[in-house]
Formats: structure tokens, sequence, C-alpha cells
């Protein structure tokens, strides 16, 4: 018996370069596919890395009014959809349970929230030298925009709040929904985050960085060339074990754990001491033992040095047992969704644990030697998971991992 | 640009940004019966700045919007102050 109250997932919702819905996604997952294609919001003769994994045959008009589009960027609109389906999967209608729309949190992460509306507001007045602003600029950019807009959309009273770690965003924003329900201070939560940078600007400063791989990404194999910028949204439905099993919700998995730690290093490298940190805090608060573990949706950024340093990581921590451990990353496929990457991620872990399937690391060429875990090559693999570990390793050394278990 | 074609313009403006029906408004409507919520307002301010390349003083006491007339003379004065410092 756990000392502390256990926390469902009870309803999950999401759209990205694979899909505009769930089952979308996962049957990508499941083949093996990829969303990266040539992007298609950048001119292409401006920028020298010309692929990406954008939100396909997105028309924005078919899924909002003029009203809710003048207020939403597209990071907003991201975020609503998957909170839609994520409350509709769950079965929960907070607007009728006024109690419980009162106890429950709304913790959205973005890595840079209405990037786009920044970037017109910025072209317009620079570069056009147009003598006024747009009026909603601020409430459109404004990078907690996305959890206001889902409170209000669905009722949701508690505390609400955005957090902003890069690329570890949303773990950091499950793993505080979590540790809210676990402790008590909520009862249920709507988590995860949303992305949607992608423009000339972010495209032409990523490239500056080079870290981008210009073929496509493939973590953990040879001749990986580094990531490739993704965008969509990931929402998870959150709430007690007990409520969800009195409710007779369809359950998901449960997360069990969450460990954070900070490099205190360098602001773009990796460092595999404070990766370890977070992944042994992962098990401790979880009560799992390195053997209970199946499976980790890894960082895996497709970079040289983020991959090896993650795998070096692993096995620190779980020694023998890494060498049964599946350790696949999923941004083979929806690309590097930066602020919104982990919530993809948690999204793939839970369908995965739901499932009995292994999303596999597409794209994979060879073997490199600095990363010899059982990556799963290609193709999705039948497995049963026990328990699984989503690591978030950020720029600037934030790590954030969470532990997810079959119910 | 006459009285006219100013009042119609602010009009259009109010009615396309607050979802009211056009053919209410006069210039004897109070902007406070109108109950224009407040990022509509900022929309219409925008809207009429944009249309008649001015600025709306924010601070200016002396620019006391009660009713619709009270936005037309506004911006009267406003075209025409433009005009005269062309």
């Amino acid at each position: 018996m756990a000392d502390h109250i256990r926390v469902a997932v009870t309803g999950i919702g999401s759209i990205s370069s694979l899909g505009h819905n769930v089952g979308e996604i996962w049957a990508a997952l499941e083949a093996g596919r990829t969303g990266i294609a040539p992007l298609t919001q950048v001119p292409l003769e401006q920028i020298n890395i010309k692929i990406g994994a954008e939100v396909k045959n997105y028309d924005e008009t078919k899924r909002f009014d003029d009203r809710e589009l003048l207020v939403y960027d597209r990071y907003t609109q991201f975020a609503l959809l998957a909170a839609r389906e994520a409350m509709a999967d769950a079965g929960i209608d907070f607007k009728k349970d006024e109690a419980l729309g009162l106890e429950t949190a709304v913790i959205v992460a973005s890595g840079v929230g209405g990037w786009s509306t920044i970037d017109q507001a910025f072209y317009s007045l620079h570069k056009l030298g147009k003598p006024r602003a747009h009026p909603l600029t601020i409430p459109r950019m404004m990078i907690s925009a996305a959890a206001s807009q889902i409170s209000m959309k669905f009722g949701l009273k508690g505390p609400a709040f955005c957090v902003s770690s890069a690329c570890s965003s949303s773990n950091h924003a499950l793993g505080e929904a979590y540790w809210m329900i676990r402790t008590g201070r909520a009862r249920a939560a709507l988590a995860g985050g949303s992305e949607a940078e992608i423009s000339l600007t972010s495209q032409r400063s990523w490239e500056s960085l080079r870290v981008m791989a210009s073929d496509t990404c493939r973590p953990f194999s040879k001749d990986r060339k580094g990531m490739v910028i993704g965008e969509g949204a990931g929402i998870l439905v959150l709430e007690r074990l007990d409520d969800a099993r009195k409710r007779g919700a369809k359950i998901y998995c449960e997360i069990a754990g969450y460990g954070l730690s900070a490099d205190a290093g360098d602001i773009v490298m990796p460092d595999a001491d404070g990766a370890a940190r977070a992944m042994r805090q992962a098990l401790q608060t979880s009560g799992l033992a390195p053997g209970d573990i199946d499976y980790i949706n890894a960082h895996g950024t497709g970079t040289q040095l983020n991959d090896a340093t993650e795998v070096k990581a692993i096995k620190a921590v779980f020694g023998e047992a890494a060498k049964r451990l599946m350790v696949t990353s999923t941004k083979s496929m929806h690309g590097h969704a930066l602020g919104a990457a982990s919530a993809l991620e948690a999204v793939a872990t839970a369908k995965a644990i739901e499932q009995s399937v292994v999303p596999p690391t597409a794209n994979y060429v060879a073997p490199d030697p600095d990363c010899d875990l059982d990556h799963v090559p290609n193709t999705a693999r039948r497995a049963k998971i026990r328990a699984a570990f989503s690591n978030s390793l950020a720029f600037g050394g934030l790590n954030a991992v969470l532990a997810f278990k079959a119910v | 640009m006459t009285e006219e074609e100013i009042r119609e313009k602010i009009f259009d403006i109010i009615a396309k940004e607050a979802r009211i029906d056009r053919g209410t408004l006069t210039l004897e409507s109070k902007l406070e019966d109108l109950k224009i919520e407040s990022l509509d307002m900022v929309q219409i301010l925008f809207g009429i700045e944009d249309a008649f390349d001015v600025y709306v003083p924010q601070d200016d006491q002396s620019f006391k919007l009660a009713t619709l007339k009270d936005v037309v003379d506004g911006v009267k004065r406003l075209v025409a102050a433009k005009q005269q410092s062309a």
C-alpha cells in the first residue's frame, strides 16, 4: 500500500505531426512512421535546414470561430484541441461537477508560448514600420495563455499556471500536477504542454546552434546528425486512482514517481550525472526498483552528445538491469516539439502501457557503440510494460523524469 | 472625410467588433448600454485608429466617451487636428 494518494491517467489528447488525435498518432507510432517532412510554414529558400515535424492539413478556421482565433495563438489552439480530446476521453464534465472543478489544476507548459504572435508584432513594427501593434498581441503571446484559455473553456478553477523549462517543460508540468494530487493539493488536473514556434526566426536561430539534422532524426543510431524541430500539444487528465476506480473510468496507467534535478553545468551540453540523479529520484519516489522498469521513452533528441550521454546515465542508474530495458525515442517520429515534447511522449508512453506495444526508434540505420542498449530499431515490439520512464533532459541542464506504472 | 462618412465608418467598426446589430446603433446610443466587453473595446479603438490613422489618447480627460456621438465628435477632432498639422 502506498502511503500517499495514488494518481491515475484517465484521459489523453494530442495533436502533432503524426495526426490530429491520439488514434491517428498512435497508429503512426505503432507503424514506425515519421511525421518529418519539408517545412511549409517557412519559405524554404530562406532556410538551410528545410525539414520539420509540422502539424499537417491543419485549418484553424475549421476548428475555431473568428472570435476565438483573434485570441488564440497557434500554440493555444493546439493546447485546447488536445485538452478537449483528453476531457472527452476521461468522460468528466467539470461544468456539471462544480466542486471537482474547484479542485482541478491546469498546468500547461510551453517553451516559448505564442511565438508566431510575437514574431508578427515584431515584423509589423520593426520591419513594416506600422504605427501600432494589434491590441490582442499580449493576451495571445503570453506563455500562460494556454493555461488560462483551458481553465476558462472547461470551468477549471483550481491552481492554474504555466511552467517553462525548455525541452523538459511538459514533464515539469505533468510532474507538478502529479505531485499536487499525490499530496492532496488538487483533486484532479489537466496537464501537459503545447508548442508552435516553427517560423523563420526560430528556424534560423536553431540552425545557428548547429544541433539540427538536415536529413532526418535518427536517435541512438550511427550517423545521427541531430534533432528535428516539431510542434504540437499533449494534455493528460490526472485524478486520484481511487476516484477513477469509483467512477469506473478507463485507466491508462498510474503516474507513480517524479524525479528532478539540475546539471548546474552548461547551457547546452548535457551531463550524465544530472540525468542519473533525476532517474534515481524517480525510482525512489515511485518505490520501483531498476528491475521493475521495462521501457524508457528517452529524451533521445538525435544529437551525438545527448544520446550518448543519456545512455551513459541510464547505465549508471540501472546497472545490469539496463541490458533488458527497451529504450526508444519517439522524437524520431513526432520530432522535437520542445516545450511540448514530454507531453507527446507521455501520451506515447501511456498508450504503450495500455496496448503492450513499445513504439520503435524510427529512421535507425546501424548501431553506435556509444548507444548500445536495446533501442527497438524501426519496428514496434509487442511487450508487456509493467513500468516505464519518460525522460526529459533539457538545454540548460533542467532534468525531469516521470515514472509510469501499469495498474 | 465628411461627418457622415466618419459616423458610418465608426458604426461599422463597433457593429463588427462588438457583434451588435448595425441597425440598432444611433448617435444617442450609450456605450454603457451597449455592454461592450473590454477586449472588444480595445479592438474598436484599434479599428478606429487604423481606419482614420489617428491616435486615440488614453489619458486625455477632455476625451470623454459616453455616447456614440461623443465617439464621432472625438474622432472628428482627431482627424481635423491631423489635417491641420499635415
